[in-house]
């Protein structure tokens, strides 16, 4: 409790010095406005924190029986691999800034090691990749290698500006990134690369490459301190555990949200129990399969809308390595495949002599995978693996397998946007619909992923207060 | 209230409420900063742990000028000072009033909002 409360000082403290000399705001109650936030992951603790702030009542309910949504540290294992998301990009300011004031320790990642090739059933060594014969590549990008060639995009990437993904004039590149890439002159072996382990989309046809081209323009900016990509020490999961510790009233655990009501002047959210919170708005952050399955009153059109995106696939065996029995091979102990292993990535538990090693699997590769039950599941890919790798199956184990898509309150791992989405789709997908508005990564307009999700829960929080305030 | 949910719930169709955060009461200066700014600058005057430069005393400094910051050669190159035409045409569209710049940052406020925040940023010491 005490370090809960000097930390809660720290955050009002540090808004203290931005408001310096001003006494309305944080400690004022007398707003006596209230809301229900729906999902304890990112945005939906970063909205409450801001309402806490400015005096509002919050209540936040999440249907698990932990906090953080798609950030998921697999404690149970050595190392504390992520099974969701893995990476605080060197420009996640809201990230770094919410972490350093609540004392989570971030580190540099242990380096993965390096990536070796398994492309038509060949083993490549790194160096060898472009003159090996198995690299089905035309000569002029050859020396490309797999992971490399999405990058390519970026030579003809028209988005200059962080929101000209919507913008009318560019939306021709809203077509299939199949189509697009062919368009563009892409060889057939390079797209075929591509879609292997492509983790912005389940294939390529379906797959806009507007948004392609919107991840690979983020990729290749600038940020501007020139800060490392971070984790956090004790994984990435702590961050928002740590935030749903400065809430004034605890996260309302294992608690599915099932209809969400509104008046002119109220809202009704129920949860599966049977209880009932009465507010003066909801935000509802969930990730689209998971809030289709609520019962809300929307029209027609939005209701279609939810129903049309799609959720990006992954399925990842979680392994623990007992000694680097790739060394010995010359291997560099990490793998791009285009089978179903996908790709393996393999680091250094640090202070251990072991490793962490997850097998990757992206797309549409996953539906078979999805279909299994656990243990066929598992099976099915540690019989790739040691086939791949017979040396590994004395010395590796396997921990966890984590199917995003089979997490009824996930469904997927984010949003992907479909040919003809980049539009529209995203602007109306997260329009306040009365007094319940919509935050989530998949709301985010300049970034993805856990700092889309943070700069999704200032907007929502803005929209409410705009209403309430 | 409950009387109130059973018969609006059932007759309101959301498509009815379309209008009603354009019932907003503004919000303050220092709420605008807090939700739009305050994660990624301080309002000191040295480069500390926010990813973006302090902006204490902008009024008249030059872009790009925080000793320790490293700024992107655009914004460094870029020849502006900080008043209030270039502080809203910043907001508006950082990309387009300086392109290749690293603040990568869509504004979510309005028109008015961010002139009331620039008017309030730009009187801060």
């Amino acid at each position: 409790m005490t370090s809960t409360l000097t930390r809660r000082r720290l955050l009002e403290g540090s808004l203290a010095g931005v408001v310096a000399g001003v006494s309305s705001g944080c400690a004022d109650h007398r707003l006596g406005r209230s809301v229900v936030v729906v999902g304890a992951g990112l945005s939906g603790l970063n909205a409450a924190l801001i309402l806490e702030r400015w005096g509002f009542e919050v209540r936040v309910v999440e249907a698990r029986e932990r906090v953080g949504g798609r950030l998921w540290t697999l404690d149970h294992l050595p190392g504390s691999p992520e099974g969701g998301g893995n990476v605080m990009g060197s420009n996640y300011g809201r990230i770094f800034k919410m972490a350093h004031d609540l004392e989570v320790p971030l580190r540099s990642p242990p380096r993965t090691l390096p990536s070796d090739y398994f492309v038509g059933a060949q083993r490549i060594r790194r160096n060898d990749w472009a003159s090996a014969t198995a690299n089905p590549l035309p000569d002029s990008w050859r020396n490309v290698p797999p992971n490399r060639l999405m990058g390519k995009l970026n030579a003809s990437n028209p988005l200059l500006q962080t929101r000209a993904w919507h913008d009318p004039a560019l939306m021709a590149t809203d077509q299939s990134a199949l189509s697009g890439m062919r368009a563009l002159g892409f060889p057939d072996a390079a797209i075929q690369l591509i879609g292997a382990n492509n983790s912005y989309g389940n294939n390529l046809e379906e797959t806009s490459l507007m948004s392609l081209y919107r991840v690979m323009g983020e990729f290749g900016r600038l940020s501007g301190p020139a800060l490392a990509v971070k984790e956090a020490t004790r994984g990435n999961m702590r961050l928002p555990e740590a935030m749903a510790g400065q809430l004034r009233q605890p996260v309302e655990m294992d608690a599915p949200v099932t209809s969400v009501q509104q008046s002119s002047s109220a809202t009704r959210v129920t949860l599966a129990s049977g209880k009932t919170l009465d507010a003066d708005a909801v935000i509802i952050t969930l990730p689209l399969p998971a809030l289709r399955r609520i019962d809300m009153d929307l029209p027609a059109a939005r209701v279609a809308l939810l129903e049309a995106v799609d959720y990006h696939k992954v399925v990842q065996l979680h392994c623990i390595v007992e000694t680097p029995f790739w060394e010995s091979a010359g291997w560099g102990g990490s793998w791009w495949t285009d089978s179903l292993l996908g790709r393996i990535f393999t680091r250094p538990i640090p202070d251990t002599t072991r490793y962490n090693m997850t097998v990757w699997i992206n797309g549409d590769d996953c539906d078979e995978l999805n279909v299994m039950d656990e243990a066929a599941c598992t099976d099915t890919i540690a019989r790739a693996l040691w086939k791949l790798m017979p040396d590994a199956r004395e010395v590796t184990s396997v921990g966890q397998l984590v199917r995003w898509t089979n997490d009824p309150h996930a469904g997927g791992v984010w949003a992907l946007w479909r040919p003809g989405q980049a539009a529209t789709a995203h602007a109306a997908l997260r329009a306040p619909a009365g007094r319940v508005f919509f935050a989530g990564e998949h709301t985010a307009e300049s970034y993805r992923g856990m700092e889309g999700a943070m700069e999704s829960g200032e907007r929502v929080a803005l929209e409410v207060m705009r209403l309430l305030a | 209230m409950n009387t109130c949910l059973r018969q609006l719930a059932v007759s309101l169709v959301l498509s009815g409420f379309a209008n009603l955060t354009a019932l907003a009461n503004p919000l303050t200066e220092e709420q605008l900063y807090d939700i739009a700014c305050s994660a990624c600058h301080s309002l000191g005057h040295t480069a500390d742990h926010h990813v973006g430069p302090p902006l204490g005393g902008l009024l008249n400094r030059p872009a790009g000028a925080v000793e320790g910051y490293r700024y992107s050669e655009a914004l460094s190159s870029s020849g502006w000072r900080w008043s209030l035409p270039t502080l809203l045409a910043w907001l508006a569209e950082p990309d387009a009033a300086i392109p290749n710049n690293a603040m990568q940052y869509v504004n979510p406020l309005t028109a008015e909002e961010s002139q009331r925040l620039a008017d309030w940023l730009l009187q801060q010491p």
